[in-house]
């Protein structure tokens, strides 16, 4: 059964071609376009992991990060943070709340199934 | 003891003692005489009782007399003369004596004066020549402190105790806080900068204390620059930056430190926003740059995919390339907002505008301007050049819009704008059309700069607007409104550096070698004190009767030179009604008082303002009864040791009759200016009180305890309010 990957965007320059991506290389993919909707969505889709993006309108990429490390429920789910603020500092928050990765933009599509790959296939 | 007293009681001793010898001889004299001649003796004598008595009274009362008048035609004027004859060796070479006495005395006077004429005219000559000598010097060092005088960064320089040896006018202006404003009193920082004061008044002390720690560990390491840096708040919270560099001397001991002081608060708030302005940037074009990459190396990975979702990623290509543009010219332009438009303004005279708009009209756009109400007195402040690119960016638009290619320019002052109006004949230019010019970006015959018209007008403050003429028929204008430049406002521009007369008092070098105040302050010699003379007016006369303080005035003295600029002159609301008599004397009218401070905020700034000095006053003690009786009420205990200038001047001149502020200043050549204000009081008896140092020396009073000593032996010191 294929992995479940949620992206949670605004911009749809980045949704597009990213959700094109993963459904390529075989993945299940849904996407959300603010915080709110995609903490809904992983409530309702329980995906394996979520290419979150940090700058979302209303709650920030930051906040939905904690709220789901914060819900014993989804324990298993791997997050990996897009930014465009790839400063040290936005780095290390991102870590410390939790993410399993931060990648920054502009990402290379090969980095982003790295990634995905491999944090799918790493013990849980 | 004085003349006359010492002088009386000689004469009585002997007169005494010459009684005493008769009545011996007498005693003898009736020993050895018998009894019948005893007997005959007082018979004769108590016949003629009368004529003896009265012989020895007349006897007795011609004695009296003639001492009386050795003593007024001699001893007194020759007392007097030696007075006299040490002002006119010490202080006032100018002074010449005038006193009647005996043809002795009067010969002697006019030998005096003789000698006196020689010696002052014999003085000026040499001191024309050190005069002209030390003048080449002097010159040099007027050069380098008029040039540190007006540079462009605050200077402070001082020794190794924190005192100021040399500000310029920018660290005054830095610096000096608001005397009455509540951040200042807040702070804990002093209203006052002035030489000799501390400068840990004016900058926190832990900041230089660092800076200089910084500074010795440099020096030690021998690092080729030892200054070091830190941000201090200023006057009105700007913010400077502040360069400590040390002052070494031939041996390389430190010798104290120079502060540099540069504003650096505006380029903190620019550097800010260009700052956000980056940070902005970067990440939006990273964002699009994120949907181009991610959506090319879908196309290149997956070349067969669906033709719809190849248009799809060929769309999201463009519109992102196309986002990056715009974002790139939107910043392009904030970035010319922020940065250029802090072009500085500059003073200049409205008719070399209009002439060099004229000349550049012409030679760029072939355009003829008659120019119309020159005047010279008509200033602006400007950018010249983005101003005049604005005016032809103008005339060019008229040109292709109208067709226009005659102009009248004139210049008209109304209110605080200087008017510049474009005039033509035809139809005027309509709001809208100017409106969208002013969103244009100036660009005029091969010349642009990246800004709008309205940002260049905005910058100066300035304003557009489009006329026609209601008094010429067919004729239309377009005014620029720009602020005339009040005489106010031209402290901004950098003045040009005239050499003063003398050397000006922001700096005091010889503060080097000046040891720190400390606490014995009794046994410090007087020439090495710093004092704050001070005077007040009042509403009258009789403190305890509740009379007021009205006014205060003070000036200092360091290092025996008068410190005219660093001066304390406030009215004080008295909070009770100016009788009329004492505004005759003081001429501060009741109004003048009405908005002033009361005493309770004044005191504590003054006390303030004449901390660690000594405090003079001509009779201080009516002064310092002033200040006493205000006590309860403000809380403000001056606790400064004082000296009186009435006191001193009965002490170096005993036989002197007058110590009022009149007959001193006559005596010592002092000349008053401002009399019964209590800044020009304050000044004169300063003034005096310098002129009254040599001669305290002279009869030995060199510390303060010695002038304190001397002041309250002093036969005025009996005086009480």
């Amino acid at each position: 059964m294929a992995a479940k990957v949620l992206i949670v965007e605004d911009n749809s320059s980045i949704l597009i071609p990213l959700t094109f991506l993963l459904e390529q290389n075989g993945f299940e993919v849904q996407t959300a376009v603010d915080g709110e909707e995609g903490l809904a969505a992983v409530a309702r889709f329980a995906p394996d992991l979520v290419l979150l993006d940090i700058m979302l309108p209303g709650l920030d990429g930051y906040a939905v990060c904690q709220a789901i490390r914060e819900n014993p429920e989804c324990g298993e789910i791997k997050i990996v943070l897009l930014s465009a603020k790839a400063g040290e500092m936005d780095v290390a928050k991102g870590m410390a709340l939790g993410a399993d990765a931060f990648i920054s933009k502009p990402f290379a599509n090969a980095q982003i199934t790295a990634t995905v790959r491999r944090l799918l296939a790493g013990p849980p | 003891m004085r003349t006359r007293n010492r002088f009386w009681w000689f004469v009585m001793v002997g007169v005494l003692t010459v009684f005493l010898i008769i009545g011996v001889l007498v005693g003898f004299f009736w020993i050895q005489l018998a009894p019948a001649e005893r007997a005959l003796l007082l018979d004769v004598l108590n016949r003629s009782f009368i004529y003896v008595f009265t012989v020895a009274v007349m006897l007795l009362a011609g004695l009296g007399f003639a001492v009386d008048g050795v003593f007024h035609v001699y001893i007194l004027p020759l007392s007097k003369l030696v007075e006299e004859v040490t002002l006119i060796n010490t202080v006032n070479p100018s002074h010449r004596i005038a006193m009647q006495g005996s043809s002795d005395v009067d010969r002697l006077v006019t030998a005096i004066n003789e000698n006196a004429d020689r010696v002052e005219a014999l003085q000026g000559r040499v001191e024309e020549r050190i005069r002209l000598a030390k003048a080449e010097a002097e010159t040099e060092k007027n050069i380098l402190a008029a040039f540190m005088a007006d540079l462009p960064e605050g200077v402070l320089i001082c020794n190794t105790d924190g005192r100021i040896l040399f500000f310029n006018n920018r660290a005054r202006e830095y610096l000096s806080h608001n005397r009455l404003s509540a951040s200042s009193t807040a702070s804990g920082l002093d209203p006052f900068m002035g030489l000799g004061r501390s400068v840990f008044t004016v900058i926190d002390k832990n900041l230089i204390v660092h800076a200089l720690d910084e500074i010795a560990e440099k020096l030690n390491t021998g690092e080729a620059s030892a200054a070091a840096h830190f941000v201090a708040v200023g006057e009105g919270d700007r913010l400077l930056q502040v360069e400590t560099v040390p002052v070494l001397n031939n041996r390389r001991d430190f010798n104290g430190f120079i502060l540099i002081c540069n504003d650096i608060t505006v380029q903190l708030e620019i550097d800010s926003r260009v700052n956000a302005l980056f940070k902005s940037l970067v990440q939006e074009v990273r964002g699009s740059l994120g949907g181009i990459r991610s959506a090319i190396e879908a196309m290149l990975a997956y070349p067969q995919m669906a033709a719809a979702q190849s248009e799809r990623f060929k769309a999201i290509i463009h519109e992102e390339a196309l986002q990056i543009g715009e974002l790139l010219a939107d910043s392009e332009k904030a970035y010319s907002r922020q940065v250029l438009t802090r072009w500085p303004l500059a003073h200049m005279a409205a008719c070399d505008l209009v002439e060099a708009i004229a000349r550049k009209a012409e030679a760029k756009l072939g355009l003829k301007l008659a120019i119309y109400g020159c005047e010279d007195d008509i200033w602006v402040r400007v950018d010249s050049y983005s101003i005049v690119l604005a005016v032809l960016f103008l005339l060019e638009r008229l040109k292709t819009h109208l067709g226009v290619r005659d102009f009248n320019c004139c210049l008209e002052r109304r209110g605080r704008f200087v008017c510049l109006d474009l005039r033509w004949i035809g139809k005027p230019v309509k709001i809208e059309t100017l409106r969208q010019w002013e969103s244009e970006e100036l660009s005029v015959a091969g010349e642009a700069i990246p800004l709008t018209l309205r940002d260049v007008v905005g910058h100066h403050d300035a304003e557009i607007w489009s006329h026609s003429s209601r008094r010429l028929q067919n004729t239309a204008y377009l005014r620029l409104f720009l602020p005339s430049c009040q005489s106010d406002t031209a402290c901004n521009i950098r003045s040009i550096t005239i050499l003063p007369e003398s050397r000006p008092e922001f700096y005091d070098f010889d503060l080097f070698n000046q040891p720190g105040q400390s606490p014995d302050l009794d046994d410090r010699l007087l020439t090495e004190l710093t004092y704050t003379v001070f005077d007040t007016e009042t509403t009258g006369l009789n403190p305890r009767g509740g009379d007021r303080v009205i006014s205060i005035g003070a000036v200092r003295i360091v290092n025996l030179r008068l410190r005219q600029e660093d001066f304390f002159d406030q009215l004080v609301d008295p909070q009770r009604p100016l009788p009329p008599e004492s505004v005759k004397i003081h001429g501060i009218q009741p109004e003048m008082l009405k908005s002033q401070p009361p005493i309770t905020t004044v005191l504590p700034l003054f006390q303030r303002y004449t901390e660690e000095t000594i405090l003079v006053a001509h009779n201080a003690a009516f002064d310092m009864l002033m200040l006493q009786l205000a006590e309860a009420e403000t809380g403000i205990r001056f606790i400064n040791p004082v000296l009186d200038t009435l006191l001193l001047s009965s002490v170096v001149h005993p036989s002197q009759g007058r110590h009022d502020m009149e007959s001193i200043s006559g005596r010592l050549g002092v000349s008053v200016v401002g009399r019964h204000t209590a800044l020009g009081d304050a000044i004169a008896t300063a003034e005096i009180f310098l002129k009254l140092i040599p001669l305290l020396a002279k009869q030995g009073i060199y510390t303060l305890r010695d002038a304190r000593a001397a002041s309250q032996k002093s036969y005025y010191a009996r005086i009480r309010y």
